[in-house]
């Protein structure tokens, strides 16, 4: 675990809000295992052990045999950090209940299947850089707006407005308050593009948010 | 050896119970109080919750009975210390659903970090054990990240307790009766010998993929035996040489109060 991680113990993710990937995959989620397409925002975990800092190393995965695993991919959110305990909030009053926004990169191994959860892929240790620091909520007038890039080795890979998202900020905010109550410091990160970008050993990895800043990480294995 | 946390007397402690159910304070004060005594408040044993993983499908009969096949590796899911609750504490019913179910679980609690730690090194990373009644609502579950959070991490829906007996006082995990009772009746009858994939292979499993650390929890699954639960209704989940852990049932109003 990293000591000055960002995160108070809670990192909310959310999957599938992409508004492209979602029209993009409808067919395959009317057939089985799925069935049907989401009713509700597809909600994971990165736990306390993914949790990293801007600058760090993210280390390279490992199959059940020991050796590198031959891929592994990277998105980024927004990160919004709760300000204030949160529990049963509406939409309308939610944003008053934000303290900060930052950045959260999400590393893993391909997003192969949505069906059950993703332990293997997603709970990988230093997966979840977060950073590079916390934006006063007041200083991002409408986050929705935003947009979040991502590039490898100085290449542009990705460009999200999330704008694009299935639901906006305020609407998970209430959404997941109506689950489990959000405590200070806890952070979701709404939304990433649908496209994980593909990424190699020793690569560097800059995700950004106008006005919130840039996370910075490289990749290990190399 | 038992340990606990609980209010007592206006104040959190940290307590050992011994076998004649002596219970001292970690500072070595002698509580002068009966085990079954209303004047305890019993918090969730783990003093600083960590990750909470939780086994589905993990008994070759609860696998039948929900028409599943048994898995070939552990469908595992996690849960945070919102869910917590302790022993005696109340869980609540959400509005407008039809099947709400308890699962009594044997719980493994992590004592020490360790990586790729190996099946029969396994033992010396658990604390002790636990009981947990892992809540699902059947309703809210989606075949996305399936069982999904909306299921699983509701506050509340995770009572612990009301104790973590040593893992030496425990010689076979996997030899346990374990049983749950609604309202004094008995509804689930089983035994952790039933267990798929035990805390051993769950630890090796885990650990291979990232770092466990010491306060992570593993909650191994329930057998047969599921049946709705209503408030009012007073749940007792009972893992033999383990512990008792007793919960009642609230409505959605009740829990919440005035965030309702």
């Amino acid at each position: 675990m990293t000591a000055n991680t960002l995160v108070n113990s809670k990192l909310v993710c959310v999957a599938l809000n992409d508004k492209a990937q979602l029209a993009a995959l409808d067919a395959t989620f009317n057939e089985a295992p799925y069935k049907k397409p989401p009713t509700q925002p597809v909600l994971y975990y990165k736990p306390r052990n993914t949790w990293s800092v801007d600058g760090a190393e993210v280390e390279w995965a490992k199959d059940f045999d020991g050796n590198d695993v031959a891929e592994m991919v990277a998105g980024a959110s927004l990160g919004v950090v709760i300000g204030k305990e949160t529990c049963r909030v509406s939409a309308e009053e939610a944003l008053d209940y934000v303290g900060g926004y930052t950045i959260v990169s999400d590393f893993s191994l391909p997003e192969a299947s949505y069906y059950r959860p993703d332990i293997k892929g997603k709970c990988l240790d230093t997966s979840a850089p977060v950073g590079p620091e916390i934006v006063a909520a007041d200083k991002i007038a409408a986050p929705d707006a935003l947009t979040v890039t991502l590039s490898v080795n100085g290449e542009q890979k990705s460009v999200f407005e999330l704008a694009n998202m299935e639901r906006s900020v305020a609407e998970l905010i209430s959404i997941i308050s109506r689950i489990m109550t959000l405590q200070p410091g806890e952070i979701i990160a709404v939304g990433f593009a649908g496209d994980r970008v593909a990424v190699t050993k020793g690569d560097k990895v800059e995700a950004s948010i106008e006005g919130v800043g840039t996370l910075n990480n490289t990749l290990g294995g190399a | 050896m038992r340990h606990a946390r609980i209010i007592f007397d206006g104040r959190e402690l940290d307590i050992d119970i011994d076998a004649n159910d002596r219970i001292t304070t970690t500072e070595g004060e002698v509580l002068d109080v009966a085990l079954d005594s209303d004047q305890i408040t019993w918090l969730p044993p783990v003093k600083a919750p960590g990750t909470i993983f939780a086994l589905g499908i993990n008994y070759a009969d609860h696998a039948t009975e929900l028409a599943f096949e048994p898995p070939k590796e552990p469908l595992i899911f996690i849960k945070h210390a919102n869910t917590l609750t302790g022993h005696k504490q109340v869980s609540y019913r959400p509005d407008n659903i039809d099947y709400q179910h308890y699962e009594c679980e044997l719980v493994a609690v992590i004592g020490k970090s360790g990586k790729n730690i190996k099946r029969e090194d396994a033992l010396d990373y658990v604390a002790g054990y636990t009981v947990c009644n892992d809540f699902a609502i059947r309703d809210y579950l989606e075949n996305y990240y399936r069982p999904n959070l909306r299921v699983k991490s509701r506050d509340s829906l995770l009572p612990m307790g009301p104790w973590i007996v040593d893992t030496a006082d425990i010689p076979d995990a996997n030899a346990l009766k374990l049983t749950t009772t609604v309202n004094g009746k008995l509804t689930q009858d089983g035994t952790t010998k039933d267990m798929i994939f035990d805390v051993p292979f769950v630890i090796e499993y885990l650990s291979k993929i990232m770092t466990l650390n010491p306060g992570d929890m593993i909650c191994t699954g329930t057998p047969h035996g599921i049946v709705d639960c209503q408030p009012g209704d007073t749940i007792v989940c009972t893992i033999e040489d383990v512990c008792s852990l007793e919960t009642r049932m609230v409505s959605e109003q009740e829990y919440y109060g005035d965030k309702y």
